[in-house]
C-alpha cells in the first residue's frame, strides 16, 4: 500500500503538462505594411528619432546565449556638445550579486527569487566608431555594478551631429528573473543589447541620463527605429516589438525574422518553442485596425481568451481617452506558468507581459485581466509619454493606474471592475485601497526617484496606488469630463517626449484653467496625505436659556419649567484633517426621522466646528457621501451616534456556528 | 444480573466470554449502526445533555466575541455592510480592526482547547455509560460522572501518548505536499488542482482517520478494562493500533461516521448559500437551523461512539489483569 502510495505521489509530482518535442513551425508570413513602414497607416515620424539601431542577432537555444552585431546611430540634438557616450549595459545586473539590482533587491523580486546559477551578462567584443575600435576606452562608471558603461571620445560630437557606434556583444541570458531570462524553452530577451542613454536638461545645459538598473527602477531611452533581424531555431516562435518584414530560412535548421519598429524607444523580444497564437482586432477611431495577438502554452488558453479580450478592450478605450494607439499590432505575452511571477507584468513598446494566471481566478475575479490592461495601457504612459522611469516613476506605473481604473470600469462596470464571482462584486479601485497601505502612513513622497525609496513595498505602495488614488480624488474635485479632457490634451502635447511632473502639472492647469500646484505640491511632494476624521458629535434636547437672567428687582432664575424642551436638537460636529492634503470635503447629516442634510467645509485650516439645530436627534455622519476622496481608508468616514451591536452579534452567530463544528471536530 | 461499581448500578451487558476469557461475537457493521441507533433511542437524554454543554461553549464564545467586535465596530455602519457580504467593506473592517479579529480567533482557539480538555471526561462519560449502560436518569449521571473522572488522566496521558502519531500525521503532509507543490502552484483548471490536492491531503487524511480510531478504541478499552485491569497507556495503544489494522470495520465504521458529518455540513452551507436571513427574526431561524445541523451531526458521532464501544468490548483482554483493583461487587 504504502509503495503504491509512494509511486502515485512521485507519478503525479512529475506529470506535468507535457508539450513533447518541438516541431518545425510553419514558415510566417511577413504581415508588414506594404509602405514598408511600422506606424498604423503610415505617414511621417512620430518622434525626433534620435538613436535608431540596427542589430543581427542569433539565438543559441541551448545555452540561452546572443552573439550580436549592433549598428547605433544618434544625434545630439541638444544644444551642448557631448564628449562621452554613456551606454546601458543592463543584463550585467544579473551578472553577480554586486549588482546594483541584486544589491537592492536582495535577489528577491514581485514574488520571484533570483536563481544562484543562471546568471547572465553581457560582454562587449568589439566597440567601432569611424573605424576604430574603441572596446579598451570603455569604463563601468559605477563600480562594482556594470549596467553602465562610458565611452570617452576623442572629438567631441556637436550639436545637430549624428554618429555611428558599431558594436559585436555576446548576452547571456539568466534564469529569468526581474522580468529578463529564460526559464526552460521560453527566453525572454529584454534590455539585451547596448543602449545609448538620454541627454535630458534645459537647451545649452543637456546632460546625460544614465542610471543603472535597480530593483524599483525601470527605463529611460530615446525615441527611434529599430531593424532587427533575429536567428532562431526554425522549431521556435518568435514575437518582438514592431512588426515582420521578412522571414528566410537559414543555415543550420535555423530561420531569420526581421523586425522593423519605429518610434519606439526599446526592442524586445521573446522566443519559445511551445506558443501558441490567437489575434483579435481592435478598433481605433483615425485609421486601421490595430491586430492585438496573445502568445500562450497550450494549458493557459482560456487565460490567453480572457487576456485577449482585456487587450483588445484597453487598445480600444485607451485610444479614445489619450490618442490613437500608432502602432499596427500590440502583442500579450502569456508567460509560462513557472516563468509567470519572473516573467509577467513587464510592458515595452508594442509588446508585453501579462500574468495572474492561476485556478483562483476564475471568471469574474478580474485580476489576470486588470495585469493586460495596466501593461498594455503602458503604451501610452511610458510608451508614447516617454517620462523617466528612473526619476519620476509616478509618472508611468502612477497614472496608468488612474487610466487602468476607469478602462476596468469602463470594461466590467463599475461596480463589478475587481470582482464579479461567487455572489460577491468589488471595484478593483475600491477594493485596491481597502487592502493597501493608507497614503498618509507612507513615509516618502509620491515624488521620489524610483531608486531612493526605503524598500519595494514602499515604491509600490507610493508610485502606484498614492498616485492613483491622488489623481481620482483631483478628478473627482474638479469633475470627471474636465478632467478626461485636461489628460487628453496633454497626452497629446507631450506624446513621444519626454514630460516631467513639471510638464504634466503645468498642462493640467491649464487645460483645466486653474491652478492645480496646490494639490500637486501637498499631495506628490509632501507626506502625511490625508488624514480627515469626525472629532466629535453630539445632540442635545434645544431649549430657551435657563439660569439666573437680569439683574436687581429684576432677577429670576429660569428653570427646566419657564425654559422646557423645544422638542428640537441642537447639535454639534467637528470635523478635523491633520494631514497635508487640505480637500473640500461634503459631511452627510442622517438624523433619526431619516430626514438628512448636508454641510461642506472647504477644507481650509485643520478643523472646523459645525453647530446647527435640527427638529431630530442626530443618528450618523458621513464624511464625503459621494465618495470622492480616495487619499484615505475610509473606514471611519460613516459614524452613528448610538452604538448599534446587532452586526456584530450576527459576525458572532456566524463564528459561534463554525467554532461548534471545530469543537465536534476535537471533541464529542 | 447486575453489578455496582464505584457506586453506581449497572446492567451486566449480554456477551458471553469464553473460556479463555474472550468474547465471541463477530459483529459487522450493520450491528454497528444498531447499537448506534439503540443507543441514540436510550439515551437520547445524554445525547442532548452533551449537546447543550456544547451549545453553552459555542453560545460563550458568540457573547465573548460579540463583545470584542461592538468594541471596534458598535459606531461604525462600514462593518453592518462587511457582515451583509459587501468585500470592500469586509476588506477594511479587516484592516482597520486586527487586533479585535485576533481577540475573536484567540477565544475560539481557547475554546476549543478547553472543549478538548473538557472531551476527555465528556468521551470517557459516553463510554462508560454506552458500556455500562445504566438505567435512569440519576444512575446514568452517576455513571457519567464516575467514568469520566475514573479514565480522565488516563485519557490525558492517552492524548500525550498519541502524539508522535500526529507528528506523523504532518510530517506525511508536509512531504505530499512538497512533491505535488508546484503541481499546486502552477494550477489553472479545478481539475488540474484536485489530483495534486488529493495527493496533498489524502495520505494525511487517512492517518488522521486511522490514528483517530485508534484514540476511540484505545479509549473504550480504558473504558471497558479500568476496573478490571491495569493497562499500560503504551501498550493499550499499540493494541488498539493492532486491532484497528486488523479488523478494517473499525476504520470503514468511523468512516461513515464522518462522511455524514461532512455531508451534513456541506449540505447546509450549500443550502444556506444565497439566504442571509438579514434581521431578527433570520437570525432567530438561522440560530435554530444551525443548532439543529450541530445536533444531527451531534448524533451521528454518539451513535459512532457506541458501536466502538460495542465493538471494543468484543475484543480480547488486555494480558495484565490486576485483581487488586476495584473488583466489581455483586449487588
Amino acid at each position: 500500500m504504502f509503495q503504491r502510495w509512494i509511486l502515485v505521489i512521485a507519478l503525479v509530482a512529475s506529470c506535468g503538462h507535457d508539450h513533447g518535442p518541438p516541431r518545425v513551425r510553419k514558415m510566417i508570413e511577413p504581415v508588414a505594411d506594404p509602405k514598408r513602414t511600422a506606424l498604423r497607416g503610415g505617414g511621417p515620424a512620430r518622434s525626433p528619432r534620435i538613436a535608431n539601431y540596427k542589430i543581427d542577432a542569433r539565438l543559441d537555444a541551448a545555452r540561452h546565449l546572443i552573439t550580436a552585431t549592433e549598428t547605433l546611430t544618434w544625434t545630439n540634438t541638444g544644444e551642448s556638445p557631448v564628449d562621452s557616450l554613456p551606454f546601458h549595459l543592463y543584463l550585467n545586473a544579473f551578472k553577480n550579486e554586486s549588482s546594483a539590482l541584486m544589491r537592492s533587491s536582495g535577489g528577491e523580486l514581485r514574488m520571484a527569487k533570483a536563481s544562484d546559477t543562471g546568471w547572465g551578462w553581457i560582454q562587449l567584443d568589439s566597440v567601432m566608431m569611424g573605424g576604430v575600435e574603441l572596446a579598451s576606452k570603455m569604463k563601468s562608471t559605477g563600480l562594482p555594478d556594470e549596467t553602465v558603461s562610458e565611452l570617452p571620445l576623442a572629438q567631441p560630437v556637436i550639436a545637430g551631429q549624428t554618429i555611428e557606434v558599431s558594436f559585436k556583444f555576446t548576452a547571456q541570458l539568466p534564469e529569468v528573473f526581474a522580468r529578463t531570462g529564460f526559464k526552460g524553452d521560453f527566453n525572454m530577451v529584454a534590455q539585451w543589447f547596448p543602449k545609448i542613454g538620454v541627454r535630458t536638461g534645459p537647451p545649452g545645459l543637456e546632460q546625460w541620463e544614465c542610471q543603472p538598473l535597480q530593483a524599483t527602477t525601470e527605463f529611460f531611452a530615446d525615441f527611434g527605429t529599430y531593424d532587427v533581424s533575429l536567428t532562431v531555431p526554425n522549431t521556435f516562435q518568435v514575437v518582438a516589438t514592431g512588426v515582420l518584414t521578412a522571414a528566410t530560412e537559414s543555415p543550420g535548421g535555423t530561420r531569420t525574422f526581421t523586425y522593423r519598429a519605429e518610434d519606439v524607444h526599446d526592442f524586445v523580444w521573446v522566443a519559445d518553442p511551445f506558443l501558441n497564437q490567437k489575434h483579435g482586432t481592435a478598433k481605433v477611431d483615425d485609421g486601421p485596425p490595430v491586430t492585438v495577438f496573445v502568445y500562450y502554452r497550450g494549458e493557459q488558453e482560456a487565460f490567453a481568451n480572457r487576456h485577449l479580450q482585456a487587450a483588445i478592450g484597453a487598445v480600444e478605450k485607451f485610444s479614445q481617452y489619450f490618442g490613437a494607439y500608432p502602432w499596427p499590432v500590440m502583442s500579450v505575452i502569456d508567460p509560462p506558468m513557472d516563468a509567470m511571477f519572473s516573467a509577467g507584468g513587464m510592458e515595452y513598446p508594442t509588446l508585453v507581459t501579462t500574468a495572474g494566471d492561476s485556478v483562483f481566478m476564475r471568471p469574474g475575479i478580474h485580476i489576470p485581466e486588470s495585469v493586460t490592461i495596466h501593461e498594455v495601457g503602458h503604451n501610452w504612459f511610458q510608451g508614447i509619454l516617454a517620462s523617466n522611469e528612473v526619476t519620476e516613476a509616478w509618472m508611468d506605473e502612477g497614472v496608468n493606474e488612474w487610466a487602468d481604473a476607469h478602462v476596468m470600469q469602463d470594461l466590467y462596470g463599475p461596480r463589478t471592475s475587481g470582482v464579479d464571482a461567487f455572489g460577491f462584486q468589488a471595484d478593483m479601485t475600491a477594493l485596491r485601497a481597502a487592502v493597501t497601505a493608507d497614503p498618509n502612513s507612507l513615509p516618502q513622497p509620491i515624488a521620489t526617484a524610483a531608486y531612493a525609496f526605503i524598500d519595494q513595498a514602499a515604491y509600490g505602495s507610493t508610485e502606484y496606488d498614492y498616485t492613483m488614488r491622488a489623481l481620482l480624488t483631483l478628478e473627482h474635485d474638479v469633475g470627471s469630463t474636465k478632467f478626461m479632457a485636461a489628460m487628453k490634451a496633454y497626452a497629446k502635447q507631450f506624446s513621444f517626449k519626454h514630460p516631467t511632473g513639471r510638464d504634466f502639472w503645468t498642462a493640467l492647469s491649464q487645460a483645466l484653467e486653474q491652478d492645480v500646484g496646490g494639490f500637486a505640491h501637498s499631495a506628490f511632494q509632501e507626506i502625511g496625505g490625508l488624514r480627515l476624521a469626525i472629532r466629535s458629535a453630539a445632540c442635545r434636547p434645544a431649549h430657551g436659556v435657563r439660569g439666573v437672567i437680569g439683574d436687581g428687582p429684576a432677577k429670576k432664575t429660569l428653570t427646566e419649567t419657564e425654559a422646557p424642551d423645544a422638542g428640537a436638537w441642537s447639535c454639534d460636529v467637528v470635523i478635523q484633517n491633520t494631514g497635508a492634503v487640505h480637500v473640500p470635503v461634503d459631511i452627510e447629516l442622517r438624523f433619526v426621522d431619516e430626514s438628512t442634510q448636508r454641510l461642506h467645509w472647504d477644507g481650509v485650516g485643520t478643523w472646523q466646528r459645525f453647530p446647527f439645530e435640527h427638529s431630530a436627534k442626530l443618528a450618523s455622519v458621513k464624511l464625503d457621501p459621494d465618495d470622492k476622496l480616495m487619499l484615505q481608508t475610509p473606514v471611519e468616514y460613516t459614524y452613528r451616534l448610538e452604538g448599534d451591536g446587532s452586526a456584530a452579534l450576527r459576525a458572532s452567530a456566524r463564528i459561534a456556528a463554525w467554532t461548534q463544528t471545530l469543537l465536534q471536530l476535537v471533541g464529542p | 444480573m447486575a453489578t455496582s461499581t464505584s457506586n453506581v448500578t449497572v446492567k451486566n451487558v449480554s456477551r458471553k466470554p469464553s473460556k479463555s476469557g474472550r468474547v465471541n461475537m463477530r459483529l459487522t457493521l450493520g450491528d454497528l449502526f444498531g447499537s448506534g441507533t439503540r443507543a441514540l433511542t436510550r439515551y437520547t437524554g445524554t445525547l442532548l445533555t452533551v449537546f447543550v454543554v456544547q451549545s453553552l461553549v459555542a453560545m460563550a464564545v458568540m457573547f465573548a466575541t460579540a463583545v470584542v467586535l461592538s468594541q471596534a465596530f458598535a459606531h461604525l455602519p462600514v462593518f453592518d455592510e462587511a457582515v451583509d457580504g459587501d468585500l470592500v467593506s469586509l476588506a477594511l473592517c479587516v484592516r482597520f480592526a486586527k487586533a479585535n479579529l485576533l481577540a475573536c480567533t484567540g477565544i475560539v482557539l481557547s475554546a476549543m482547547l478547553l472543549w478538548q480538555l473538557a472531551s476527555w471526561f465528556l468521551v470517557g462519560g459516553l463510554n462508560g455509560v454506552l458500556a455500562q449502560r445504566p438505567e435512569g436518569r440519576s444512575a446514568t449521571a452517576r455513571c457519567f460522572g464516575a467514568t469520566g473522572t475514573a479514565t480522565y488522566l488516563a485519557y490525558a496521558r492517552l492524548a500525550v501518548c498519541s502524539v508522535p502519531g500526529w507528528l506523523l500525521v504532518l510530517f506525511v503532509f508536509a512531504t505530499c505536499t512538497n512533491a505535488v507543490s508546484s503541481r499546486l502552484e502552477y494550477a489553472l483548471t479545478v481539475a488540474d488542482l484536485m489530483m495534486p490536492l488529493a495527493v496533498a491531503i489524502l495520505p494525511a487524511l487517512a492517518l488522521t482517520h486511522v490514528l483517530w480510531t485508534v484514540t476511540d478504541y484505545a479509549r473504550v478499552e480504558l473504558t471497558l478494562r479500568h476496573d478490571s485491569h491495569d493497562p499500560s497507556l503504551i501498550a493499550t495503544y499499540l493494541r488498539s493500533l493492532l486491532f484497528v489494522l486488523r479488523r478494517p470495520l473499525t476504520l470503514a465504521h468511523s468512516a461513515f461516521g464522518w462522511f455524514g458529518f461532512i455531508a451534513i455540513t456541506i449540505g447546509y452551507v450549500y443550502l444556506a448559500a444565497g439566504h442571509p436571513m438579514f434581521g431578527a427574526e433570520g437570525a432567530v431561524t438561522l440560530f435554530v437551523i444551525r443548532s439543529g445541523v450541530a445536533l444531527a451531526r451531534w448524533a451521528i458521532r454518539f451513535a459512532v461512539l457506541a458501536g466502538q464501544v460495542d465493538l471494543g468490548g468484543s475484543r480480547p483482554l488486555p494480558p495484565r489483569r490486576v485483581d487488586v483493583k476495584a473488583k466489581p461487587k455483586l449487588t
